[in-house]
């Protein structure tokens, strides 16, 4: 097998590999700015450089030369070579920084290029803390600067588009913006404008930044000069609490993080899932930060002469039995939701099987044209796939109606049918509705009980995306009910770990008053005498995977070790059945 | 070292014959006979391979500035698959201090398109680029004329004198960028992108203008391979340094009587080109510096040149280098922070931004040697210029650093006197 020796190690490899990812892969580490996997190298930072030989063959028969002392020869390219454009090659020598003197000149003496028109305002800039200029300039800088002469300065504060914000002086031309709109989104948004030290990317004139992925721009910006006008200034990076999670605004689930800071989701950012999104995802995924923390439903709401007050968990508890034991089975419709995960779905398909209902009903969400043949999907549920393979019965918005129509009382998971205007609100007249949300909403105005559940940021349970690959999230934010340092799924940040109670960042402001799904069913059924206890979504997801064919390989620990699970979809051989 | 025959030398490029740029001028004085010669004569010229092998013997070395055996260069380009293959002739030309290929697109277009035709039977290229800088609307006017003229007598277009050679020509402008001239950044501005040199490899042999096999040679290359068809290779190795043969046009400009373009052969003594051909130093002043063959050639000063020629090898001997023998001469009144001010000012405003020792070096350089300039500096700015030089020097995707770099470092290094002089006084008195 080829070989290649990198800082004194003997490595084997197979295939083709770029000398830079090699050396990432191995666990290993050469300061880099302009390269990205996902994208073409065009070795303009000059960061990457390292000291590459070959030993030398004698060319008929094939032997090593040796030198005096026996050893094999080496011939050095004569110049440094910048590690992230070149292939590995068998019997190569590559000095990093790590062990040779020359190479750690070298990228000292870019950095301090690099840094001589850089406005080094790391206090005020949103990327410091992690940012790979900052810290590759701590880990392989110079200490100082002889750059004693006026510096370059060049516009700031330019509103690309709606979303980024560009400071060029802070710009490094390491042209990853330029090269995501020309290779990744395609729309050619973006270019380098002027020459030399004045370059800076930017948008044609009189043109703006609009791509449905612009964002990704930002997260790739090896230093501030992008940035996010929605997140611009709003929180240091360490302060917030990054967690796993995934995308609920469309059918893709593109795998993502989100970033907590005081009970608040601030921003989402992409997570790598090479099955799925790459290192990208849509503009309007991020968007939903505002889902999960604006206009929530806290504490049940219960209509009382026409008006909905706050209500008790004990009250709506029992005013949800009262209304179902008051009622003919037949006139009860239990309505399931592709925006509500797998787990939610199976918990109220359970106890509709108790209660002898018949079944649960569910209608997709789905408008052609919203999406693009990458990230973007017509399905705007992150769930419709988990709905049909738990067996709910899927209905057009027409049969919905006349269901509708006939039941007198409803029970609504996280689906808003008026404001996506399948029924109106005089349908409903005479009717007992039930809704169980996370955010108000014109359907939720008019229901006669509000149950507030948990969103995708406040509890584990699985998704099902469009191409039929289940993915979990992990809870990012507290409720009144859950406690951080308690809850094994919640992950812990800096400040969770050394803040106190008093840093003002700890507040129970913004804690929800809502529960899971599952905890409501619970209580619910264990208060009318039912059989029915749900724990939380990993044990769930246990008993769906006893249960569900299509579900047999699936728990929260395989999930997680592979990124997700890749279900397998064939409706004609193996449809959905419960066993 | 025997001195080069350049007194009876007789000009093959730029001879004085009236109205050469005129098709038909060109045709009664010996025009595209090399040109049919290679179509028709298949004794002489069996295949495009025996052209090639002509001109490698030839040793036309590339008068671009790189000096590479342009015969050679042909010989990388792989084998015809039918594809498009391109000829991209570089009359970019913006080197300061570099002013022949304008001289042949005024004076005799012909001979260059000739030979570019040549060139592309020899590697069964399918069409030709010529670019030319944006400045000399002029001559891009010219040419453009020269080509519609050359088309209509069917020298260019479909079945070449009736042989199964055909191929296009167009002519594109450059847009005012130095970086334009570098070979790889000149195919991406014919493509219509931004010049930025690309990265090497893959080499435009394999994969040039729009992926496909690319040559790229210079104006003057070209114009020199007609006369090597039409005398044959050893005539062309006859004249001049051996190691460097042929004619080459010497740009003589600066401080002397007579500047201009002068066709004459390689490894002409230095200062016979300065006192003979140019008429020697204006107003009689002493001669105080050479800059041989454009600004990033590195300077000579006056005591360096003693039987010093214009040849790769001659040059090499004290640390300079042929480039495009475009030599700038400066007499005894020049200041040499001024010019080296000047040509770190040109290099910074004309780096094309995409590596980073270029981009921030040539700007610090600049901005360092103005305040030296200014009589702001002190002597430690002198030894931070030479450290940024080789901060930059072989660390970038083109050699536009290392061309800023040069000028900077031999300059400072042959004339340190006079930058230590414009430097503020030290602290520490002597005595």
């Amino acid at each position: 097998m080829p070989q290649v020796i990198i800082d004194g190690q003997t490595y084997e490899f197979e295939g083709k590999h770029k000398l830079l990812q090699f050396i990432q892969d191995l666990g290993k580490e050469v300061p880099f700015f302009c390269y990205h996997p996902s994208m073409t190298a065009p070795a303009n930072c000059r960061q990457c450089m390292v000291k590459v030989g070959q030993f030398v063959k004698d060319r008929e028969s094939g032997e090593y030369e040796l030198d005096d002392n026996g050893e094999k020869v080496i011939r050095w390219f004569p110049k440094l070579q910048t590690s992230c454009n070149i292939d590995v090659a068998d019997d190569m020598i590559v000095h990093t920084q790590e062990t040779d003197a020359l190479v750690r000149r070298a990228q000292k003496d870019n950095l301090e290029l690099i840094l001589i028109n850089h406005p080094l305002d790391c206090p005020i800039c949103d990327q410091a803390g992690e940012c790979p200029l900052q810290i590759q300039t701590y880990k392989y800088g110079p200490e100082g600067s002889r750059f004693e002469v006026k510096k370059v300065h060049k516009p700031k504060r330019v509103v690309l588009g709606p979303r980024v914000v560009l400071d060029a002086e802070r710009c490094i031309n390491c042209t990853r913006c330029t090269r995501f709109t020309e290779e990744i989104s395609k729309t050619n948004q973006l270019t380098i404008t002027s020459r030399g030290d004045k370059n800076y990317p930017t948008t044609a004139p009189g043109r703006e930044f609009t791509d449905p992925y612009s964002l990704n721009t930002v997260d790739i910006c090896p230093v501030g000069a992008l940035t996010s006008a929605d997140f611009r200034f709003r929180a240091r990076v360490w302060e917030m609490n990054q967690t796993p999670s995934i995308d609920i605004t469309n059918g893709k689930g593109c795998n993502i993080d989100l970033w907590t800071r005081d009970n608040l989701v601030l921003r989402i950012t992409p997570r790598y899932n090479g099955e799925v999104n790459d290192h990208w995802m849509p503009d309007e995924g991020r968007e939903a930060y505002k889902i999960f923390n604006e206009n929530r439903i806290s504490r049940p709401l219960q209509k009382l002469d026409g008006e909905q007050i706050l209500s008790s968990w004990n009250n709506s508890i029992a005013t949800f039995n009262e209304q179902i034991a008051a009622r003919d089975k037949k006139e009860i419709l239990f309505i399931g939701s592709p925006h509500a995960s797998v787990e939610e779905n199976y918990a109220l398909q359970q106890l509709a099987n108790l209660m002898g209902i018949n079944e649960v009903i569910f209608t997709s969400h789905t408008e052609s044209g919203k999406g693009d043949d990458f990230l973007l999907t017509d399905d705007l549920a992150p769930n419709t796939t988990g709905c049909r393979l738990l067996g709910l019965k899927e209905l057009d918005q027409k049969d919905l109606g006349f269901r509708v129509k006939k039941a007198s009382l409803i029970v609504l998971v996280n689906d808003h049918f008026i404001d996506r205007e399948i029924f109106s609100a005089s349908d409903l007249d005479g009717k007992y509705l039930v809704s169980f949300a996370t955010n108000h909403s014109k359907t939720t105005k008019f229901a006669d009980l509000v149950i507030p559940i948990t969103t995708a940021a406040e509890h584990a349970a699985s998704y099902v995306n469009v191409d039929g690959r289940i993915q979990r999230t992990i809870p990012a934010k507290e409720t009144k009910y859950s406690n951080r340092r308690l809850n094994l799924e919640m992950s812990e940040g800096r400040l969770d770990r050394y803040g106190t109670n008093f840093d003002n960042w700890v507040t129970e402001d913004n804690k929800i008053d809502c529960i899971p799904l599952w905890n409501f069913i619970t209580e619910a059924a264990n208060a009318s005498g039912l059989d029915l206890s749900f724990e939380d979504g990993r044990s769930m997801m246990n008993e769906i995977s006893d249960k569900f064919k299509p579900f047999e390989n699936v728990s929260y620990e395989a999930m997680d070790a592979h990124a997700g699970i890749q279900l397998s979809l064939n409706p004609k051989t193996e449809s959905p059945k419960v066993k | 070292m025997s001195t080069v025959d350049w007194k009876n030398y007789e000009p093959v490029l730029i001879p004085d014959i009236k109205d050469l740029h005129k098709i038909d001028v060109y045709e009664k004085n010996g025009g595209y006979q090399a040109l049919k010669s290679i179509l028709t004569d298949k004794k002489k010229w069996a295949d495009p391979k025996s052209v090639i092998n002509e001109v490698k013997e030839a040793n036309i070395r590339g008068r671009g500035g790189a000096g590479f055996n342009a015969g050679l260069k042909w010989s990388f380009m792989p084998p015809a698959d039918g594809g498009a293959r391109y000829l991209a002739c570089n009359g970019d030309e913006s080197e300061p201090g570099t002013f022949k290929d304008r001289k042949i697109f005024e004076y005799n277009p012909h001979v260059f398109i000739e030979g570019a035709l040549i060139a592309a039977y020899a590697m069964e290229i399918t069409t030709i680029y010529v670019y030319i800088r944006g400045e000399y609307l002029t001559y891009i006017k010219m040419m453009e004329k020269a080509i519609e003229d050359a088309y209509a007598k069917g020298y260019i277009g479909k079945k070449i004198f009736g042989s199964s050679f055909s191929v296009d020509f167009y002519v594109h402008s450059g847009a005012g960028a130095y970086i334009c001239g570098e070979e790889t950044s000149m195919l991406e501005s014919l493509e219509g992108k931004r010049g930025y040199p690309r990265v090497k490899p893959p080499f435009p042999a394999q994969k040039g203008l729009w992926g496909r096999p690319t040559t790229i040679n210079n104006i003057e290359t070209l114009a020199h391979v007609t006369s090597v068809i039409n005398r044959g290779a050893q005539w062309f190795k006859n004249i001049g340094a051996p190691t460097h043969p042929g004619p080459i046009l010497y740009g003589i400009s600066g401080h002397v009587n007579k500047p201009g373009v002068y066709e004459l052969p390689s490894g002409v003594p230095v200062l016979d080109l300065i006192n003979d051909v140019a008429g020697g130093i204006r107003n009689g002043k002493k001669l105080k510096a050479v800059i041989p063959g454009g600004s990033s050639t590195p300077v000579l000063r006056a005591d360096q040149l003693d039987g010093i020629t214009m040849d790769a090898d001659s040059l090499r001997t004290v640390g300079s280098m042929l480039g495009t023998a475009g030599m700038v001469v400066m007499d005894e009144d020049t200041d040499m922070v001024d010019m080296l001010w000047r040509i770190a000012h040109f290099y910074h405003h004309e780096s094309c931004g995409q590596c980073t020792p270029c981009r921030e070096g040539t700007g610090w350089l600049e901005k360092v040697l103005l305040k030296i300039k200014n009589g702001e500096g002190e002597i430690r700015d002198l030894d931070l210029l030479l450290d940024v030089t080789t901060q930059m020097e072989g660390r970038t995707i083109c050699a536009l650093a290392d061309a800023a770099a040069w000028p900077v470092r031999f300059t400072i290094n042959r004339f340190r006197d006079e930058f230590e002089a414009r430097c503020k006084k030290s602290v520490h008195a002597l005595a």
